[in-house]
Order: C-alpha cells, then structure tokens, then sequence
C-alpha cells in the first residue's frame, strides 16, 4: 500500500518536471548566464551601469568597438572656462519606455540626484547640473575632472517625474535605452523586451532572459543546453560545451603587483599599520623582478591560454603609452640590474643581499583567489632564479588592508576610464586603503597626471596621461619606477550558442560577464 | 466548574506572560549582543558596499556614503537611535538591497518558509517513523540498516548531501532544475504551484537530512526502553499484537521526546537552509543572510538575526505547550504537586 502510494507520488513528480523548464522560454528569446545581478536594483542614480550597458537606460555618450567615446543621446558636447563648464545638447524626441518624452531637466535631475544620493555612482567632482532651455544641460564642475567624461558615459538617465516619487523605481525601472524592464525574481532571472520607443537601432532580438547563477550552476545549465550566452572562468575554457562554441574577448582585466615603494622607518598609518618595506622600495628589486617573470608562460599556464601579457593598468586603451613594453623573461639583465643595485649574494645561500638586508619579502594574494593564488606562486619561482626570495601568502581582503602597505600585494583592476589610473598612482591618494596603497610618489607623475586631469579635451588628456606612464626618462611604469609588476591581462571566456551572432566585442574592463552585453542591440539569431 | 475554567484562564495568562518576560528578555540581550559582534567585525560596510569598484570611487565619495548610512556617528549613538527605531518597529533600510529590511526579510522568508515547512514536518514524519520501527525490532537487520542510515546522515555535511543530489538528479538525471525557486523565462506571476514544488523537490530533500537522524536515533532510544517496560510484557500477555502495541503503547510515549527534540531543531533547519539555499542558488532568507554577512549589511544581519530569535522562541514555546496536550501527566503536574 505504502510503496504504491510512494511509486505513485514519484511518478506524478517526473509527470511534473516533464511540462517543467523546456517549454517556458518561447522560441526567439535569448537566455543569457553571464551574472550581473545588481542586488540594489537598477537606479543609475545609485550606480547602476557602471559597467557595460546600463540596459534600460540610455547615457549621453558611449563606447564604440574600438573604445572612441561618440554620441548616445547627445548630438554634441562642449568644454569651457577651463575645464569647469561642460555644456550638453541632446536630441529631440526621445521618449522614455513608458512614452513620456525626454528633457533637458530629466538630465539635469538624474545628475544632481546621482551626485547627492551617496550610491556607487561617483559624481563628487560635479557642482551642479542644470537645463538651459529644452534640450540643452549645463554641468557645472567643482574642479576640472576630464573624468566627467567616463560619468557621460556610465550615468544612465531616469525620468524625474517617477524617479521623483520615490516608489521603489530601482524595482521598476523605466528609462530610454534599447530594452524596457519586465520582471525581476531576485537572486534568480531578470526579463527585459525590446523597448517600442528607443530611439537608435531597434535590436532584432526582442526579448531576453538573465539567469544568475554561480559559475558551476552555469556550466552545467550551458550543458544541458538551456542558455545562449554564458560566462565562465578560464579553466573552463578548453571544455566543449554541444551546439555552443567559445568566445574569447580581451580585456584590462589584469592582474599585478603593488609594491611598497616606501622604506620602512617604523611609521604608521592613523589606523596603525604599518609602512614601507625596505626590500620592495628599492628600485633595483622592482625592475629586477618586471625583467624576469616570463608574463606569456604565466598567461599560457595560469590562464589556460586566455590572458596576455600586461604591461600598465590600460594596456591597448587610446591612453596606453607602447613604449612601456619591455622584453620580459630575461633573468640576465634582472640579474645584472641587481648587482647594479648593489644586491649580491655574499653568503652563498642563493639569495641576494645588500647591506645585510636579504632580498626577502611577502607577497600577498585575496585567498579565496585560485588565478591569483596561482600567479603569485608562479612569480615566486621565478623570482628566486635571480636570488629574490618571495613568501607568498593568502589572506582575506580585510587583512590585506591592513598588511597592504607593507607588504606586495597581487591586486587586479583594469577600467574604461583613466580615472583608475589616477586613483592608483597619485602621491596624494597615497596611504588611502587600495588606492595608492604603496606610497608612490614622483612630484613629475603627479603633475602629468594632474594635468591630464584638468585637460579641457581628451585627446589632450590621453597625452599626459602617456606621459605619466613614461616621458623618456621618468614614469610610473616598469621603465621609470616601475611602481608596479604587472602580469597579464585576463581573456573573459565566453561560450556563445552557435545560433547567435554578438558581432565584434569590445576591450573589457575588470569585471566578467556584463560588460559583453556593450553591444547587445547588434546581436542576432543567425538560425 | 466557574473556578476551574478561571483557573485554567489564569494559568494560560501566567503561561503567556512568563513566556512574554522571557522573550522580552531575550531580545534585549540578543540585540545588544549581536549589536556588539557586529561592531567589532572586521568588515567595513562601506569598504564591502563599494566591493569592486574601489579604486573609481574617490575619497569624498566614501565619505558621502558613510554619511548616508550615519557611521560617522559613535557607536553607542547609533545603537540607542537604532534600538529606539526597533522599538518603534521600523527594522531600518539594507545597504545592498536598498529597501527596507522588513520587506526584503518579508519576501525571503516567503520563498525560505515553504521550503523550511516542507524539510522540517517531513524529517519529522520520516524520523518518527524510522525511529518507531528501528525500536520495535530492535537488533533486527532492519534496524541496523537504519541505524546505518541515520549514521551517514548524522556524520555527512549537508550542503555536501545537496551537491550528491544535484549532480545525481539535476545534471545526470535531469529531472529536476539545477537551481532556483522558480523556472527560468517566466514572470514571477505567472508560476504555477507546480513549477515551485519542482524546485522544491531537491532542496527540501537535501534541508530534511539534517534532522531526520536525530529524531529517528533519540525516538529509537525511547521506544526500546518502552518495550522493554511492565505494561508492554503485559500487553504481550495479553495477546496483542505487535501493531497493536506500537498503536496503544508505543506511539503516545515516544512521541515526547520527539517532538521536544524536533522543535528545538528549529534552528539547525534554520541554519542548514543557508547552506542548502546556496548551493541550490534558491533566494531565501539562508542566502540573504550570507549576502549580509559578507557584505557588511548591518541592519539587515540585525533584522534578521531579530526575526529567527522570535521565530525560534515561539518553536520552543510552542513545543512547551505541546507537551501538555500531549501529556496529560504534565496537565496535572500542579494539580500533584499541590497534595
């Protein structure tokens, strides 16, 4: 009685699973599995978009391929008074998904709101936006900030009106871009259509399906065959996946490591840790080890084949300097710009010395990091082929602030704004959590960079900021102070259904998986 | 029969308000506690919140942020305006959700409640009943093989239970979803009661391991020692069979200490579901406190640290409650400690 109670009750469940998932995503949706789930909604004024596409939302300027800034919704822009004033004309008869038009004062509202709100969006550098008439937007800076540009790029804009009354518009968004929201089931998938109104190229594929799901759970629902576009990490590069086929996209998605390029005189930060490690703040010991880790072995190994060497923290973006490149894998210059140094063996245990001080130091690594657990061990090989003994060790993120400006650490970063690179090595940051957490500072660096910064144009920013990185005789780069090693640059893996075409990825920053979505109104079905 | 319906009145308004003291007690000590832990935890929200984002989000940012979210405060201040707004009910507003705490715990514990409800009365039923047969036919192979049983349950992890069952079901098998409460592609309103049983199936499968073992072990325990007793031989001599015996004698006296030990495993279904809940991808309230946790999310780790101490008291206390329907010898405890 009670087994056919039981056979019935599980006959009845693979009845069930039978009209289960299959038949729920119609024919010519798109399932994609590449994260991004935002937990705090989808409110630009909070941060929203800072990667990739913000999606609902249209931006006044964007990226294309090639990573040149043109228009979205504006049709131009203009820089004056010094960099303080930025003045923006947008065009006429946009409406929002909802059919409501978009004016100059839904722009000006999202800017200030953004700017006050205290989210993940960065408007501190703004004073004030302002409407000047039905389609014009007046920003006001507090100080010149090229980097207002990267904010053009990223700061989606919201209707006032709705944003306004404050009824939970990060659950319901509305705004003006390729794709209008439908559902959200937090922690789970997130449904967005076509959007009737948009005002560029209509996107041929009308409704879509992001699943979230951890990196196993998405391998294994790729599978099973149940997505179209999924991330995943490079060890599951080389896997098959059926009816799918990879697709690598480079990226500054890189990974390197900081030194402190202070001595240490027992000084402390106000929190109380400790600065300065008087092995890394020797030149010679952060060139030696630049000249001989072999960046393309760590990328073939460590990576599977999908990195690339780096050289900076904006490799192949329109402000990296090539000249930085040096040729790497060579232990005999390492060697010899040791000795230069005064770094020599004395006492014959392999590793090199100089004033009784051993050429040992630790280099740290976020433990729950395999890549970057594996890169750090791999540099610590090859470090002691020319006598610099590195003790590598993984700590949780909150112990690294507090050991990361004494120790090296294996940190990764990698954006479409210069800003990063600014934050990461200007004198004044120095000393503030990650930013400049090794306390470099070069007064010449410091004035490219400030200049860069307040450059009215950012052709004329891209300048200083390549100077920056090496002028012909100083830079923060591995021919100047070589402030940083830096390793390789991630290739984000992507296995994408042999059905679809997403045309030509861009360069990616840090961050895998939503940034492909950059160009997704170009994507289409091909069967 | 006036005075004893007063009485027995009276005695359950002594039972809630000694159980209301209690609980008042309870929470006080349980805010100020976690309160504390919270304080000294080396997650910095702020530092948490930003998350990835760290080097684009300048100093005067970070600033703004913690302004938003009042740390520039001192801690003892913060604790007495957010204990005056518990009080006043308000639980605040959750940083990586950024929606009030009582709506996002109100929303996962609506996914977490079906799935916790499901694991929890069929690890009760499952338990009692291999408790009973395992007990009545002690040293029997059957019994062995459930001691076997419950063994492997008791010593196996049970989020490496909810892997052996995904890879086994979900990804060999495919019968069941690889993971979440609701099928892909389809708007929340449009679910079917169905479609959620079916995701269901393997997390409640996976949640109910946890205590089956105990119960069964400790009803297991009872049940020899009752067969073993006067009035069982008595039975026996009577000519009662052994359904009988299990029905009239059985049941009834091992059911006790079951029921105690189930309602007070309360809280390790609550605690496995965070597990289970992670590794099934199913967004309950066990996902939403790790979110907190990790991410320095201070008033929602509070809220829901708050929400399972009330929802664990009332277990307990309705176990207590249980005890004297069940038994009529603790009814008239007072009664016989009154001659």
């Amino acid at each position: 009685m009670l087994k056919r109670f039981i056979s019935m009750l599980i006959l009845s469940f693979i009845l069930l699973c039978g009209c289960g998932p299959a038949q729920t995503i119609k024919p010519g949706d798109l399932v994609l599995a590449i994260g991004g789930e935002s937990a705090e909604g989808y409110d630009p004024t909070m941060g929203w978009g800072r990667y990739g596409h913000p999606l609902f939302h249209s931006t006044l300027l964007k990226l294309d391929e090639n990573l040149n800034t043109i228009n979205d919704l504006a049709v131009s822009h203009t820089v004056s008074n010094g960099g303080l004033v930025w003045t923006v004309r947008i065009r006429d008869n946009v409406l929002f998904s909802n059919g409501d038009p978009l004016t100059a004062d839904d722009v000006a509202y999202t800017y200030n709101t953004a700017a006050q709100s205290g989210g993940k969006a960065d408007l501190a550098m703004l004073k004030e936006a302002a409407a000047v008439g039905p389609n014009r937007i007046r920003f006001t800076l507090k100080y010149p900030y090229i980097g207002f540009i990267g904010k053009l790029r990223t700061l989606g804009i919201v209707p006032a009106n709705i944003h306004r009354t404050g009824r939970n518009y990060a659950r319901n968004p509305v705004g003006s871009g390729p794709y209008k929201f439908v559902s959200w089931t937090e922690g789970q998938q997130l449904i967005v259509e076509a959007n009737p109104y948009y005002y560029g190229m209509k996107p041929s594929i009308k409704r879509m399906i992001f699943l979230f799901m951890d990196e196993d759970t998405s391998f294994a629902a790729a599978k099973a065959g149940r997505v179209h576009v999924v991330a995943l990490p490079p060890i599951l590069g080389k896997q098959k996946i059926p009816g799918m086929t990879v697709h690598p996209v480079r990226s500054v998605d890189n990974r390197g490591i900081m030194f402190p390029c202070v001595p240490d005189t027992g000084k402390k930060t106000p929190e109380g840790y400790s600065i300065g490690n008087n092995v890394t703040s020797d030149i010679a010991i952060r060139k030696a080890i630049n000249y001989t880790v072999d960046r393309r072995l760590l990328a073939a190994t460590v990576l599977e084949g999908f990195g690339e060497p780096a050289w900076g923290i904006v490799d192949n973006l329109p402000w990296d300097e090539p000249s930085i490149r040096i040729k790497d894998n060579d232990p005999a210059t390492a060697r010899k710009i040791l000795k230069d140094g005064g770094w020599v063996d004395t006492d014959g245990d392999g590793i090199v010395e100089k004033n009784g001080t051993r050429a040992e130091f630790t280099l740290l690594y976020y433990s729950n990091d395999s890549v970057r657990q594996n890169l750090s061990l791999a540099c610590a090989d090859m470090g002691k082929k020319i006598g610099i003994k590195i003790n590598v060790a993984g700590k949780s993120s909150d112990e690294i602030l507090r050991l990361n400006h004494s120790c090296a650490v294996l940190y990764g970063y990698g954006s479409h704004s210069p800003e990063e690179m600014y934050n990461l090595f200007h004198g004044k940051f120095a000393g503030i959590e990650q930013l400049n957490a090794g306390f470099y500072r070069n007064p010449t660096v410091d004035r490219y960079l400030d200049k860069a910064m307040s450059s009215s144009t950012v052709e004329e920013s891209n300048r200083y900021w390549k100077l920056a990185q090496w002028d012909g005789k100083t830079g923060m780069s591995v021919r100047g102070d070589a402030a940083w090693a830096w390793l390789v640059n991630l290739t984000h893996v992507y296995f994408i259904s042999d059905t679809l075409d997403v045309g030509a990825s861009m360069i990616e920053p840090h961050g895998h998986g939503w940034p492909i979505t950059a160009n997704i109104e170009k994507w289409r079905f091909t069967k | 029969m006036i005075s004893r319906q007063t009485a027995s009145i009276r005695k359950s308004a002594a039972f809630l308000g000694e159980k209301t003291f209690r609980l008042a007690m309870v929470m006080c000590l349980v805010c100020a506690m976690s309160f504390v832990l919270v304080q000294n935890s080396p997650v910095d929200p702020v530092r948490a919140y930003i998350g990835a984002d760290a080097n684009q989000i300048g100093t005067e940012q970070r600033t703004l942020i913690a302004e938003r979210w009042g740390l520039d405060r001192p801690p003892a201040e913060r604790f007495i305006r957010w204990a005056g707004q518990i009080v006043r009910g308000n639980l605040g507003t959750s940083m990586i959700f950024n929606e009030p705490v009582a709506s996002v715990i109100g929303k996962r514990f609506i996914v977490s409640l079906g799935l916790m409800a499901a694991a929890w009365v069929l690890s009760g039923i499952l338990g009692f009943a291999l408790g009973i047969i395992s007990g009545v036919w002690h040293r029997r192979a059957v019994s062995k093989i459930i001691d076997l049983y419950c063994f492997v349950l008791a010593s196996a992890p049970v989020f490496w239970i909810a892997i052996i069952l995904l890879v086994f079901f979900s990804v060999m098998l495919q019968w069941t979803p690889v993971s979440g409460s609701t099928p892909p592609g389809i708007p929340a309103g449009e679910i079917t009661l169905a479609q959620r049983l079916h995701h269901m199936l393997l997390p409640c499968a996976s949640l109910s391991v946890i205590s089956i073992a105990g119960v069964a072990l400790h009803t297991k325990k009872k049940t020899v020692e009752i067969m073993q007793s006067d009035y069982i031989l008595y039975a026996r001599a009577r000519g009662e069979s052994a359904f009988g015996i299990v029905l009239r004698h059985v049941l009834r006296n091992s059911l006790l200490p079951a029921i105690s030990l189930h309602f007070s495993s309360l809280n390790e279904i609550f605690g496995g579901s965070v597990l289970v809940e992670q590794v099934f991808g199913y967004p309950g309230l066990g996902k939403a406190t790790v979110d907190a946790g990790i991410r320095g999310d201070v008033p929602l780790l509070l809220g829901i640290t708050i929400f399972t101490t009330i929802f664990i008291f009332f277990g307990n206390a309705a176990a207590d409650y249980l005890y004297t329907v069940i038994d009529p010898r603790m009814r008239h405890m007072e009664k016989i400690n009154e001659y």
